[in-house]
């Protein structure tokens, strides 16, 4: 089986209740109704979307709710609890691969992971590229140094701006095939959310007068 | 999860934080990263003529238990030779920290800083790094 292309979204799996010949991102049994567990796919596989960095956000939004509508809780009042407890866990999967594709971070780490490349921001990792570190500790000192809101704002926008122009680079690399690129990319991103993270907690602490 | 009187203090106390002149040949400047938390350490050391770590600086953006690992480090570098220095683990650092498992690659984190530090320094004098350098764990 080949991980690929996202999962075995073509294989037949058994329906649990009726033991039935079903795909992996089927919801329902075709033949008996039984709704089915999730299958092991990922992010795009399970929403049906191509493993592409582009990605209609619109389209998603509108696939996710027509999913997660057909696994309402109320449509499974009347079911035994074995099949409201698999409604539930296949609305969970449903969410966090909704959560994947809407994110750039999170898309970009498992189009890397597709291609067969661990992920440059997975745990314990660690780098030493110059340029991108430097600018990190560069814009953390001056966070660290910003004693008025005026000046947390104009650190952020910068954070904003990098980050626009990070998913950018992405849509760019991920476009040509370049995928060292891609990877540098995402961990700058990562650096710049960081910041941003950092950024909203100075503002608080800020406008507590913790200065 | 509850953290050793050890951490607290380092991260509390932090022993060693600044800076050295970049531009001083005898200067060695070690930045090292962990993406996954979005952590960055910088970690310089003075050497001396007869190859001892004179003075070691840290400043570390990161959690409790990075500010910790880089404090511990730079205090056990100091006034050991660059090769000792370079001898150091991460499971030494954790160890002595009791760092929960999950802060563990904090430890990694300051291990690769000290080794990058010396290997800046090395290269700023024209020695060759030494093999071990290379071996930090990917």
């Amino acid at each position: 089986m080949t991980e690929a292309a996202g999962g075995d979204s073509g294989a037949p799996h058994a329906c649990w209740s009726c033991h039935g010949p079903i795909t992996a991102a089927a919801l329902f049994c075709h033949v008996c109704g039984a709704v089915q567990p999730p299958r092991p796919l990922d992010a795009f596989a399970r929403l049906g979307f191509p493993g592409r960095f582009e990605v209609d956000a619109a389209e998603i939004d509108k696939r996710y709710r027509g999913l997660q509508q057909r696994l309402h809780p109320d449509r499974f009042t009347k079911r035994s609890p074995r099949e409201r407890a698999i409604a539930e866990s296949q609305a969970m999967s449903l969410n966090d691969a909704y959560e994947t594709l809407k994110d750039p971070l999170k898309r970009a780490a498992l189009l890397l992971e597709r291609a067969g490349r661990s992920s440059p921001i997975g745990e314990n990792r660690t780098i030493q590229d110059p340029a991108l570190l430097m600018e990190a500790m560069e814009v953390r000192e001056a966070l660290a140094a910003a004693t008025d809101l005026a000046a947390v704002e104009a650190i952020g926008k910068r954070a904003a701006a990098e980050d626009r122009r990070c998913i950018e680079a992405l849509g760019a690399a991920f476009g040509a095939g370049e995928l060292d690129k891609a990877s540098r990319q995402l961990t700058a991103l990562k650096y710049w959310r960081k910041l941003a993270e950092e950024i909203r907690g100075r503002r608080a602490a800020i406008a507590h007068g913790a200065g | 999860m509850t953290y050793s009187a050890k951490l607290i203090d380092h991260y509390e106390n932090p022993r060693n934080v600044g800076a050295l002149d970049k531009g001083d040949p005898t200067v060695g400047t070690g930045l090292v990263g962990a993406p996954a938390c979005g952590d960055v350490m910088k970690l310089q050391i003075k050497v001396g003529r007869d190859g001892v770590i004179e003075d070691a600086k840290f400043k570390t953006f990161g959690c409790g238990s990075a500010i910790a690992s880089s404090s511990l480090a730079t205090e056990w570098i100091k006034g050991k030779s660059i090769d000792e220095a370079e001898t150091i683990k991460n499971t030494d650092i954790a160890q002595q920290l009791s760092l929960p498992p999950v802060k563990i690659h904090c430890s990694v984190l300051a291990e690769d800083a000290i080794k990058a530090a010396i290997r800046d320094y090395r290269e700023k004098n024209g020695q060759a790094a030494a093999p071990a350098a290379e071996a930090a764990a990917r």
